[in-house]
C-alpha cells in the first residue's frame, strides 16, 4: 500500500453509470475542491458492460485529481472497494456510491466528524430513498440483527457513503460481500465508531443492481460476523458454545433417567433406541470441539493477522 | 557448451528472451517428442518467432531422457529438460518450466503430435486480438465416438459447474501470455483446467478450432478410477471457484439443507407420537432416529464451513479476490 501523500482519497465503485458518472463528478468537484485539503477520487471500473469507462477516460483528461482502476472482469462491489483502498493514498479513505444517491455535500461533514476523533464514520440513511417492502423493510430487519447479534450498534450497515482512517483500513480484512460488515469487524479491532445521518436521494438514471432473496446467505453471514467479531481469536470458545446444546441433551437424558424413572433402562425398545439418539447427538457435540481445535490452529499458524488498534493521539 | 569465435562473454547470455517457450511435459517413455518439436519448432521459424523449447520428464528415465538429452546436445542449448525425480503430474511440469522460460508466450504441447502444427498461426492470431491465452478444440476429431462421446459429457459438466465456456479441455496445445502463469497458482490437476482458472481470474481465454491429427493410445474407456478422479476435480474445481471467500455460502447450503429435512423428519414423528394414544413406539422407528442423524450431519457440514471461514479470514492479506488490469494515474 502506498503510503499517504494526500489528506483524503473518494473511492468510488463504478458499474454501469454512465449516466451518472459526469454529475457525480461535478458534485464532487464542487464540495470537495473548496476545502483547501489535498485530494484524489479513485473510480474503480468493476468491468461496466456501458460506456461509463469511456467516461472515466474523459473525467481523467479534464482533472488531474482523477485515478480510474480498471477490473479484468466483473469481480463485484466489495472487491471494488478492496481495490480501491488499496490504490488510495489519502490519510482519509471515503467510500460512495456512483449512482447519486450518496449526496457528496455529506463528505465534508462526514470528515470533520472524523476529526473529533473517531475512527469510522457511518452514513445513516434516515430518510430513505428506496421501494419500502423490497429494500427498507429487509435492510432494517438486517440491520436490527447485526446490532442484537454482534453488538454493533450501527443503524444503517448497508449505506456505502462512509468514512475511514487509513490505520483502520489497513487493519481490516475486506472480502467476499461483506463491505457492509465492516462496522462490525472495525469495532472488533477496538475501532472508534461514529454514525451520521446522511442525505439519501432517488436514484435518477440506472436500475438498482441489488435485489431481495438474500435473507439466508445474510442468516450465514451473521453467524460467521458473530465468530469473527467475537472469537477471532479464540474460536475454541465459539465451537464450544456450538457444541453445547448437543453436549447438555444427552446430560440431562442421562440425569432424569438416572433420578426420574428409576434409572436408564437398556431392557426397552425405548431404552434402547433412546440411547442410540444421544449417542449420535453427544457425537456432533464432541466434532465441533474438535473442528474448534482446528480454528484455534488456523489462528495460531496465522500468527496475529489483524492488530487491535492502538491510538496515538490525532495526526 | 561450445563457445563461438566472437568475443564471449565470461557467460553466455542466459537472460536473453525470446518470443515462445515451447513446453512439453512428459509423462510416457514412449512419448514421440522429438516429432513435437521438429514439427511445431518448424513452424515457428515458418512463423518469424524466436523460440526455446523445455522438455519436463516427469519421472520419466532411462531411454526417454537419454534422447531427450541428445536432442538438447545436438540443438545447441536451445532444448532444454528438467528431469523430475518421480511423477509429479503436469502442473509441476508446467509451473517447473516455467520457471525456467524465457519466452514472453509460453505454448503447451502434448507429448506427440496431436494437432496440426500449421494451425500455430491461429493461436498467435488470437492473442493478437487481445485474448490472453488461446486454448484449442479439436475439431473435426478423428478419434473414436466413445472418446468423443465421454470427452463431450466431461466438458458438458465443467462447462456448467464453472460456468466457463469451453469445449475441449482435454486438448492441451496452450498458447498464453507470461503474466497469466505468474498470476495463477497452478497445481494439482489444474493443468487440464488451465483455460477455465484463467477465464475465473479474469484473463481473456478464446479457444481456436484447430485440426485433429491423430490420438494416442487409441479408444479407451476411462476406468473406474480415472472416472472418480475427474468427478472429485470437478466438486474442487466448483468450490474454489465459486466459495474459496466465502466456503460458509457452500457449507451453509448443504447444512442447512440437511438440518430443515432433519427437522421435518423429527417434527413428523413427534407430531405422530403426540397425537396418538401413547402406543406409538417413537424410538421403534427409523424415520425419528434419520431426522436426529441429519441434524446432527448438517450442524457439522456448517461447522466445517465456519473453520473455512476463519481460514479465508485469517489469510485474507494473501488471498487477492479481484485482478486489475491497469490503474490509470
Amino acid at each position: 500500500m502506498a503510503c499517504p501523500e494526500l489528506d483524503l482519497s473518494l473511492v468510488v465503485p463504478v458499474f454501469d453509470e454512465e449516466e451518472n458518472l459526469p454529475m457525480l463528478h461535478r458534485e464532487i468537484q464542487q464540495h470537495i475542491g473548496g476545502l483547501g485539503l489535498s485530494w484524489e477520487v479513485v473510480y474503480v471500473d468493476d468491468r461496466s458492460r456501458d460506456r461509463s469507462f469511456e467516461v472515466l477516460l474523459g473525467l481523467r483528461a479534464a482533472d488531474p485529481h482523477v485515478r480510474i482502476v480498471r477490473f479484468r472482469r466483473n469481480f463485484g462491489q466489495t472487491p471494488a472497494m478492496a481495490a480501491g483502498f488499496e490504490h488510495s493514498r489519502g490519510r482519509v479513505v471515503v467510500t460512495l456510491d456512483a449512482d447519486l444517491q450518496n449526496d457528496p455535500a455529506d463528505i465534508p461533514r462526514l470528515v470533520a466528524r472524523l476529526a473529533d476523533g473517531f475512527d469510522i464514520v457511518v452514513g445513516w440513511r434516515k430518510r430513505r430513498q428506496d421501494g419500502l417492502w423490497l429494500r427498507k423493510v429487509p435492510s432494517r430487519i438486517a440491520n436490527r440483527l447485526i446490532a442484537r447479534i454482534t453488538g454493533a450498534f450501527v443503524h444503517d450497515t448497508g449505506c456505502t457513503l462512509k468514512a475511514f482512517r487509513r490505520e483502520l483500513i489497513e487493519n481490516l480484512p475486506i472480502y467476499a460481500e461483506q463491505h457492509r460488515f465492516l462496522p462490525v469487524l472495525a469495532l472488533a479491532s477496538g475501532a472508534r465508531i461514529a454514525e451520521l445521518p446522511v442525505n439519501h436521494r432517488p436514484r435518477i438514471h440506472g436500475v438498482s443492481k441489488y435485489g431481495i432473496g438474500r435473507a439466508a446467505r445474510v442468516a450465514l453471514d451473521l453467524l460467521t460476523m458473530k465468530m469473527l467479531s467475537s472469537f477471532s481469536r479464540s474460536p475454541l470458545t465459539y465451537f464450544a458454545l456450538l457444541a453445547s446444546p448437543f453436549v447438555l441433551l444427552p446430560v440431562l437424558y442421562l440425569i432424569v433417567g438416572a433420578w426420574g424413572f428409576g434409572g436408564v433402562d437398556f431392557s426397552s425398545n425405548w431404552g434402547q433406541a433412546a440411547l442410540l439418539t444421544f449417542i449420535l447427538v453427544s457425537m456432533a457435540g464432541v466434532y465441533f470441539l474438535m473442528l474448534g481445535l482446528l480454528a484455534e490452529l488456523v489462528v495460531k499458524v496465522s500468527g496475529r493477522p489483524f492488530d487491535p488498534l492502538v491510538h496515538r493521539g490525532n495526526p | 557448451m561450445i563457445q563461438s569465435e566472437l568475443e564471449v562473454p565470461a557467460h553466455p547470455p542466459v537472460s536473453k528472451s525470446c518470443d515462445v517457450t515451447l513446453v512439453v511435459p512428459i509423462t510416457s517413455s514412449k512419448a514421440e517428442f522429438e516429432q513435437v518439436v521438429a514439427a511445431f519448432c518448424r513452424e515457428l521459424e515458418r512463423l518469424g518467432r524466436s523460440w526455446e523449447c523445455i522438455l519436463v520428464f516427469d519421472g520419466i528415465k532411462g531411454e526417454a531422457f537419454e534422447r531427450g538429452v541428445a536432442l538438447q546436445v545436438a540443438s545447441n542449448g536451445r532444448i532444454g529438460t528438467i528431469a523430475l525425480h518421480r511423477p509429479f503430474g503436469e502442473s509441476v511440469c508446467l509451473s517447473s518450466a516455467f520457471e525456467n522460460s524465457r519466452g514472453e508466450l509460453i505454448l503447451t504441447l502434448p507429448q506427440y503430435v496431436q494437432i496440426d502444427p500449421h494451425e500455430l498461426s491461429k493461436l498467435f492470431e488470437a492473442l493478437d486480438n487481445g485474448a490472453d491465452m488461446a486454448a484449442t478444440r479439436r475439431d473435426p476429431r478423428v478419434d473414436s465416438r466413445l472418446n468423443q462421446a465421454q470427452s463431450a459429457m466431461f466438458n458438458w459438466v465443467v462447462r456448467i459447474v464453472t460456468g466457463a465456456n469451453f469445449r475441449d479441455l482435454n486438448s492441451t496445445t496452450r498458447l498464453m501470455r507470461r503474466e497469466v502463469l505468474e498470476q495463477l497458482t497452478i497445481y494439482g490437476s489444474m493443468y487440464r483446467y488451465l483455460p477455465a482458472t484463467a477465464y475465473r481470474q479474469g484473463f481473456r481465454v478464446d479457444e481456436v478450432p484447430v485440426r485433429h491429427l491423430a490420438e494416442w493410445g487409441g479408444t479407451s474407456v476411462f476406468g473406474p478410477g480415472a472416472y472418480l478422479r475427474r468427478a472429485l476435480d470437478v466438486v474442487g474445481l466448483m468450490f474454489l471457484s465459486r466459495f474459496t471467500h466465502k466456503p460458509l455460502r457452500f457449507f451453509g447450503a448443504l447444512g442447512g439443507a440437511a438440518i430443515f429435512f432433519g427437522a421435518l423428519l423429527i417434527a413428523w414423528q413427534l407430531g405422530m407420537w403426540t397425537l396418538d394414544d401413547g402406543s406409538y413406539g417413537l424410538f421403534v422407528r427409523p424415520s425419528f432416529l434419520f431426522g436426529v442423524l441429519l441434524v446432527v450431519l448438517g450442524s457439522q457440514t456448517i461447522g466445517f464451513g465456519l473453520v473455512g471461514e476463519i481460514i479465508i479470514y485469517t489469510q485474507a492479506r494473501n488471498l487477492r479476490e479481484y485482478r486489475i488490469e491497469k490503474v490509470y494515474e
